[in-house]
């Protein structure tokens, strides 16, 4: 028994993402036999990608939260008030969709950094905060709708969340990514070399650049075998670009892990603490407001119920994908990843007609594993 | 039966390959006393560690033999109810339940019905602090009424509770006063005379020298010797410790002083808790360019406080007006003090100095990141470039800058802390304890470095409960004592014992 844990969390602590990788290959072949390849089609294939966006959104937010040591469990509210206010500027009022979209981004973009404000700078714990954000917007978006469903009127709208890029602007945007990370690479490369620190051995870059290029050119090619890029799924991957930068190559992305490992030494360092705590809410807003577009254009409509328990989900992905309980670690690929095996699972269970009651009592169980495999595996477990 | 009581053969333990204890042997006999010295990192706290199973049998090699049996514990509770009870660095005392609950705790004494017997547990808690000569200790009251050398002699009434046969000591006077000190000693001396046996870890040479009967060295993981105590002496058991001589500890150099540059006036603090008492009553002092001003007093006197308060961070109400270079500033949060000069190196490495999950690099650059980014990018080569001759001027020892720093010695870390505080550029500097848990090399390293930056022009405040540390580096010494200032001297031809009268309250108008 020793001996068995002792190997799986060394295991688990080196090849996490491969892990990772691993278990989504399983679930996608287990599903496969299944369904007779049903779900391995390009077509189910963009499906379960434009499931996951959502999620996705709310997790690239998410994750950044956890890492800096907090919990945020308004988001499927907030994601549900934003597309509501979408839905009402839209059908009740005609704004102009580049308004509507601003407003809903400054609306959400300012629920979190109040959210942040109240959790930051008055002390109250994130998760009464949140808990309390959890029944308000969604008691303000029933109070607003007054429980009915709001159609969508502009086609313009819809297009965020149903529409889908030409195949031929889809290849050019593989092949704009793959030459901008052969650019990044050799840019690190050189830039080291010049400061006359260690450079990695080329071929090992090389190698990298070659499975980039691999998945870069299968990714595309699926999804062109069906419609194309679905546009909730390209802004999820820009998102995806932009965190991950700014996680590793920014100030404020250092701060955030800086804060959640020790806010006490980091404070002490001359950092302003509860202002990144309060931006970390603000960008967790940011994308409430983008899931919350894409859900009332994928659905053409605000619903009142809209989001329900998106939190949750979005939580089980971080820590699916490897963000730490105990906050200081974390990546958003990770979360994505945590992301594509939740709506794997629940696309799949659906398909082969697993009831609804299960996929919870799965869902569940998965989150519980994840978590354990982080305790097992973790920082700190030795102390 | 053998003669020894514990024996040790051969015990090696390695990390993923890298070897911690390489084939270590340690023999305590029943009623003796052992030092185990050697540098940070040494393989002390492993070694004691495989001992007390919280690495259990199997995950090391070698031999324990117990009272003449071989011992193979898988948990620490098992190493209790055989007698080895370890005392940690750190206590493990819950401050709100009371002295005789803490001592009980794990195995309390029950009534039927699994109510706790407390008429029984205070009884038996009283005898034991009659024991431990502390008969005024209300073993009702909760931890926190006590300080740190209470704390201390509760955690052996606790061992004791357990019936130890062998206590295991790590730095048990590392937050002690000097009278704390000699009652902790003499209750040493007591129970090896009713036959406990004692193995103690510690830096202070002088502590090991006055209780032990025998000392234990180990360097990078292998015994270095076994002697015994009588006909050492300290400079030995240095030499044993470093393999090298050492030969002056303070390598203090000489320095010009310039005038007044920094001046605190007037600072108080009220206790969080209770804010009827204070724990700096109306401080007063000054700092001259390139001098470095030691501010020694017992645990608890209120130097830390002090530091706190013109660091901008103590937590409760604070006042303190303070002027740096003529001008009057104001310092309202860490993030201001730094901005305008003022710099602190905490005296809790691990709460409050490293953020552990970081790379030594990332930790180093921590309070001047913005000036390695343009629009808040960070220019990665840029920022490594400064790291690289950080950790070159500091010789601190890492395998890479992206190595977690929680990996590294207390005196690595202690020593990127340091780099740190020092890369915002400060012109008054506080270092609070800043040799504390450091071996012996980088203690002289950090010394040497003081030196050098003052040489600069830097005023550094050394808070040090060390005294020969403030008497060894010191320009000039304040002396704080129950939150006042006692004294304030020109360190020339100062002794230990002026300053220990100046902090305990006596006569200190015969300050020079």
């Amino acid at each position: 028994m020793a001996i068995g844990t002792h190997n799986l969390k060394r295991f688990f602590s080196q090849y996490k993402i491969l892990a990772l990788l691993f278990a989504i290959a399983v679930i996608w072949l287990f599903f496969g036999q299944l369904t007779d390849g049903a779900f391995l089609t390009p077509r189910n294939f963009s499906n379960l990608l434009r499931q996951m966006a959502i999620t996705g959104m709310l997790a690239s937010g998410m994750v950044f939260i956890i890492i800096s040591g907090e919990i945020d469990l308004s988001v499927g509210a907030s994601l549900g008030l934003l597309g509501g206010i979408a839905a009402i500027m839209d059908y009740t009022y005609h704004f102009p969709v580049p308004v509507t979209i601003v407003t809903v981004i400054v609306l959400g973009v300012g629920i979190g950094l109040f959210n942040g404000y109240w959790v930051a700078y008055l002390r109250v714990p994130s998760f009464i905060v949140s808990l309390a954000g959890f029944l308000a917007f969604r008691g303000l978006l029933l109070g607003l709708t007054k429980g009915t469903t709001v159609p969508l009127e502009s086609p313009a709208l819809v297009m965020i969340g149903q529409a889908y890029l030409p195949t031929m602007f889809g290849n050019l945007l593989g092949l704009g990514l793959f030459a901008l990370m052969a650019v990044l690479t050799f840019r690190t490369r050189s830039g080291r070399a010049q400061h006359g620190l260690a450079v990695s051995p080329l071929w090992q870059d090389a190698v990298k650049l070659v499975v980039i290029g691999a998945v870069i050119v299968g990714f595309v090619y699926t999804l062109n075998l069906y419609e194309g890029i679905p546009v909730p799924v390209l802004v999820t991957l820009i998102i995806l670009g932009i965190f991950s930068f700014l996680a590793k190559q920014t100030v404020f992305g250092r701060r955030i892990y800086s804060v959640g490992s020790n806010l006490e030494a980091t404070r002490l360092s001359g950092v302003n603490v509860r202002m990144v705590k309060m931006l970390v809410f603000g960008l967790m807003g940011l994308m409430c407001a983008f899931a919350g577009l894409t859900t009332t254009a994928r659905l053409a409509a605000g619903s009142p119920s809209a989001g329900t328990l998106g939190e949750l989900d979005a939580i089980a992905s971080c820590f699916i994908g490897g963000a730490s309980s105990r906050g200081g670690v974390g990546t958003v690929y990770g979360a994505l990843i945590g992301a594509l095996i939740m709506a794997s699972l629940d696309n799949g269970m659906s398909m082969i007609g697993v009831e609804s009651f299960w996929q919870m009592i799965v869902k569940g169980a998965i989150l519980l594993l994840a978590v354990w495999i982080d305790v097992i595996s973790g920082a700190g477990s030795e102390r | 039966m053998s003669e020894y009581l514990l024996d040790m053969r051969g015990i090696v333990k390695d990390f993923n390959g890298v070897k911690a204890l390489d084939g270590i042997d340690l023999k305590v006999r029943p009623g003796e006393v052992v030092g185990l010295c050697g540098e940070n990192g040494a393989g002390k706290s492993t070694l004691m560690k495989v001992l007390s199973a919280v690495y259990p049998y199997g995950t090391w090699q070698g031999q324990i033999f117990w009272e003449g049996k071989e011992l193979k514990a898988h948990t620490i509770r098992q190493t209790e109810e055989a007698g080895i009870v370890i005392i940690h660095q750190e206590l493990m005392l819950v401050p709100q339940l009371s002295v005789a609950e803490n001592i009980f705790m794990g195995n309390e004494i029950r009534l039927p019905g699994g109510l706790m017997n407390y008429s029984a547990m205070y009884k038996r808690a009283e005898e034991l602090m009659a024991e431990l000569k502390m008969p005024d200790v209300n073993v009702a009251l909760p931890v926190y009424h006590y300080g740190g050398g209470h704390q201390q002699l509760i955690e052996i009434a606790k061992a004791l509770n357990k019936r130890a046969k062998l206590l295991i000591l790590d730095e048990p006077t590392s937050s002690l006063t000097k009278a704390e000190t000699e009652i902790l000693l003499d209750i040493i001396r007591d129970l090896k005379r009713k036959g406990v046996a004692c193995v103690m870890i510690s830096h202070k040479l002088d502590e090991i020298a006055a209780v032990c009967d025998t000392i234990s060295v180990i360097r990078d993981g292998a015994h270095v010797g076994t002697r015994p105590m009588s006909g050492m002496d300290t400079n030995e058991i240095i030499t044993m410790m470093v393999g090298r001589e050492i030969k002056n500890l303070f390598p203090r150099e000489e320095h010009p002083i310039g005038e007044v540059f920094f001046e605190a006036r007037n600072v108080t603090c009220l206790d969080v808790n209770n804010p009827r008492r204070k724990r700096v009553d109306n401080i007063s002092f000054t700092l001259r360019k390139g001098e470095i001003l030691g501010v020694a007093g017992l645990v608890g006197a209120g130097r830390t406080e002090l530091a706190m308060a013109i660091f901008g961070c103590y937590p409760g109400q604070y006042d303190a007006e303070l002027w740096l270079d003529g001008k009057q500033i104001s310092v309202d949060s860490p993030r201001s003090a730094v901005m305008q000069g003022i710099c602190l190196v905490p005296e809790d490495r691990k709460r409050h100095g490293i953020v552990p999950l970081q790379g030594v690099g990332a930790n180093i650059t921590m309070a001047v990141l913005k000036d390695y980014a343009r629009y808040g990018v960070i220019n990665s080569e840029k920022e490594l470039h400064q790291i690289e001759k950080s950790i070159a001027r500091m010789r601190i020892k890492t395998a890479s800058p992206d190595l977690p720093i929680r990996g590294l010695s207390g005196g690595n870390q202690q020593k990127a802390v340091l780099s740190k505080m020092l890369l915002p550029n400060p012109k008054v500097l506080i270092l609070d304890e800043p040799t504390r848990g450091v071996d012996v090399g980088a203690k002289y390293e950090i010394y040497k470095l003081m030196f050098e930056l003052v040489k600069q022009g830097l005023s550094i405040i050394m808070i040090s409960s060390e005294l020969p540390e403030v008497l060894g580096i010191s320009d000039r010494v304040l002396v704080i004592g129950e939150g006042q200032l006692r004294g304030d001297f020109i360190n020339e031809g100062l002794t230990q014992e002026q300053v220990l009268t100046a902090a305990l309250g006596q006569s200190s108008e015969l300050a020079a």
